[in-house]
């Protein structure tokens, strides 16, 4: 799997990289706009900051005047973050008219991105979305009133679908209606929703039901598949059974009162790793774990007193 | 521009004796050994000679006790799903949870199909607790399937004390080791050391044969079916016309792999502890994933905080360094790699590691062009980093903070 990246794409990351002149690096110090977007978590993260021409009377008419990014994320991720900037100061616009620029718009200005990372443009526009907010904040805009409804709340306040970027509900439904996203595929590229640990793609009310409820239900979209199960460490057997709580006791007691004074004569002593049904592990350890002997040592002395006192049948292993 | 490569854990370079080895049954001598005729004794010969040398090579086995297959990946599903079919009586299988995918997927299936698996965890230098081992066996445990040595970091397990423990505890559980990283790398002596290990897979191609040959070790009375059924190749265990040259190949790099041992593991190591060294020193808040773990000489993977690998990756293949990394980037999937992920490794350097993985064939200037090459990629990408101060040369104080925490796997 080589890159696929437009020569634009990979042009804009190697101007970024080796900070070439007309380069969007660095942030700004005061801005009038700040936004962010991502985590060190999710792979990629993006600081957005604009400088504004501010109009004397009428913050509307404030232009953007220069752009600067900082962006932890792959070769397409600094390449769309390029992009979003060199748009924003070519267009001479204001905040208002820079919220028209699209993720689409910055896939187009890189050249066109692989689907798999259409995501980097979107976190673009979406840390776009958040300055503009931060700015109106700043300048007494009232965006409701322009009938713009930018809604930085929803992220957190909604229910949590993808536990792994964490993706909530509204979230998801915007995203699908504004970017038309028709398949989980689409939702993963996008936005990344869905492409750790896919639990969330089938799961009541997971991506498919959102898609289904966003644009009807598709006949052949939902085939129920099997989740990819948690790692997890096992608890091993319960060893709930009496006798085998007594025969455990008993071995215990053996250990530490006939073995263990022995071997801590000499230096050292016995660790007892677990015990499970007839089967004692151990190590040795201090002066005995080092003990050419040791092998012996286990055999002859902690197993032979161990099948004499407590059962014939029980067997020593080292760990 | 010469081209460094330093991606050997990947696939590695046909050596020309094992080319050489092999022209003669891919041109002249192309006759399937299974045939009558006269001119088919020289294949024949040859697949049992190739045999024969790889029943050596592994600590002296018999040689019906190797299987040829095409890959490491059929090696390892021939081996879990033939013991798995040869048992159904028993349904819970341990594991670990940094294999290769060509295990843990095939582990996954057997969830699917009603199994139980175990997954053991690692600690932060990747190495697995025998005492969890131990925890996990039960009355039910079919079979203990857990690599050699890990692919991504090198880290290499107690594979012997594992089997040990394992068939000490019962015998009739299987023991199977994905062998991949370690046949060629380090002596593998299956009568002697891993004498209770019953399985073991592994391919040429990351031993200077080609890629399209691998094998399987089984010990002969280990239950386990066969996978491909055909014809009477392999003692009916694995149908398929013989890939006369290919085994040839196999056999050829692994004695060749034999010969040259005592000489390439000081070379590779030499190597690779002269890079961490200088990479430790001339670059910031780097560290060395597995480093406090035995590890294969030839590997390092190098977490840089605060950058993303594919970054990285990128601008080392532009100027001509051929290296993989573990960022979610490269992974294929969104998520960086699950061994790094398992090791606990923090997202703030598990999105930056980058493998390098070296052979016989690494030289001095090789190394030296990485050197330096990788110290400027690092800082070019941390003047872009949100999380980097570059005025103090150290992560911002906010960011300070994911260093330590925030391992693990995400939130689920």
């Amino acid at each position: 799997m080589t890159w696929e990246y437009s020569e634009k794409t990979k042009q804009l990351f190697m101007d970024a990289v080796h900070g070439a002149p007309g380069t969007h690096m660095g942030e700004i110090a005061d801005p009038d706009g700040f936004g962010e977007h991502g985590s060190i978590a999710c792979g990629d993260a993006l600081r957005f900051t604009f400088r504004c021409d501010r109009h004397p009377s009428d913050p509307l008419q404030d232009k953007i005047v220069e752009a600067r990014y900082l962006t932890f994320g792959c070769t397409s991720a600094i390449a769309a973050s390029e992009a979003l900037c060199a748009i924003i100061e070519e267009g001479g616009f204001t905040p208002i008219q820079a919220l028209t620029i699209t993720n689409q718009d910055i896939v187009e200005y890189v050249g066109g991105l692989p689907e798999a990372k259409i995501h980097c443009s979107v976190m673009g526009a979406e840390a776009l979305e958040a300055a503009v907010f931060n700015w109106a904040m700043k300048r007494g805009v009232d965006l409701t009133a322009l009938g713009l409804d930018i809604t930085r709340q929803e992220q957190e306040e909604g229910r949590l679908v993808c536990k792994c970027f964490g993706v909530t509900e509204p979230y998801l439904r915007r995203k699908i209606a504004e970017l038309s996203l028709r398949s989980i595929p689409e939702i993963t590229n996008a936005i990344k929703a869905g492409g750790a640990c896919m639990a969330c793609h089938h799961a009541p009310g997971g991506l498919q039901d959102i898609l289904d409820e966003v644009w009807g239900r598709q006949p052949s979209g939902s085939v129920a598949l099997p989740t990819v199960p948690e790692a997890r460490a096992e608890a091993g057997p319960s060893l709930a059974e009496l006798s085998w709580y007594q025969l455990a006791k008993q071995i215990e007691r053996v250990i530490d009162e006939d073995i263990r004074p022995r071997l801590q004569a000499d230096g050292g002593d016995l660790e007892i790793v677990d015990i499970k049904e007839m089967i004692v592990y151990c190590r040795l350890v201090g002066a005995c774990a080092s003990c050419a002997g040791a092998a012996g040592t286990m055999k002859l002395l902690v197993e032979r007193l161990l099948k004499e006192r407590v059962d014939e049948r029980v067997r020593v292993i080292a760990i | 521009m010469n081209l460094v490569y330093a991606d050997n854990n990947a696939t590695t370079r046909v050596a020309p004796e094992v080319l050489e080895a092999m022209r003669p049954f891919l041109d002249e001598s192309y006759f399937n050994p299974s045939s009558m005729y006269d001119a088919a004794a020289g294949p024949a010969a040859a697949v049992k000679a190739a045999r024969a040398s790889l029943a050596r090579h592994l600590g002296g086995v018999r040689p019906d006790e190797i299987l040829f297959t095409s890959c490491a990946t059929e090696s390892n599903n021939t081996a879990i799903f033939g013991v798995v079919k040869a048992n159904p009586s028993r349904r819970h299988v341990i594991t670990s949870s940094v294999e290769h995918p060509a295990v843990l997927n095939v582990c996954r299936e057997l969830e699917r199909q009603g199994l139980e698996v175990t997954y053991l965890p690692v600690d932060r230098q990747g190495r697995l607790d025998l005492a969890d081992l131990v925890r996990a066996l039960r009355r039910d445990t079919l079979l203990v399937t857990v690599m050699h040595a890990n692919n991504e970091t090198g880290v290499v397990f107690p594979i012997a004390e594992l089997a040990r423990i394992v068939k000490e505890t019962d015998p009739s559980i299987v023991v199977h080791s994905d062998a991949t990283q370690t046949v060629g790398k380090l002596p593998i002596d299956l009568v002697g050391e891993l004498g209770h290990v019953d399985l073991l897979a592994f391919s040429g191609h990351k031993l200077h044969a080609p890629k399209g040959i691998g094998a399987l070790f089984v010990r002969r009375g280990t239950p386990c079916r066969p996978l491909l059924l055909g014809g009477h190749q392999e003692s009916g265990r694995r149908g398929g016309t013989e890939n006369v040259a290919f085994m040839v190949g196999l056999a050829t790099a692994l004695e060749l792999a034999a010969a040259t041992h005592d000489v390439d593991e000081p070379h590779v190591t030499g190597l690779r502890n002269r890079l961490e060294r200088e990479l430790l020193a001339r670059i910031p808040l780097v560290e060395i994933n597995g480093a406090g773990a035995p590890r294969l000489g030839n590997t390092s993977n190098v977490s840089c905080h605060f950058v993303e690998g594919e970054g990285i990756l990128y601008q080392l293949a532009a100027a001509g360094i051929c290296a993989s990394s573990g960022s979610a980037c490269t992974s294929g999937s969104l998520e960086p790699s699950h061994v790094l992920r398992s090791m606990g490794v923090p997202f703030s350097a598990a999105h930056g590691s980058v493998r390098f993985s070296f052979s016989r064939y690494t030289t001095e200037t090789e190394v030296e062009r990485i050197l330096a090459v990788l110290p400027e990629v690092i800082a070019s990408l941390r003047r872009l980093s949100p999380y980097w101060d570059t005025t103090t040369n150290q992560p911002r104080p906010e960011a300070a903070g994911m260093l330590h925490g925030a391992a693990a796997a995400h939130p689920r």
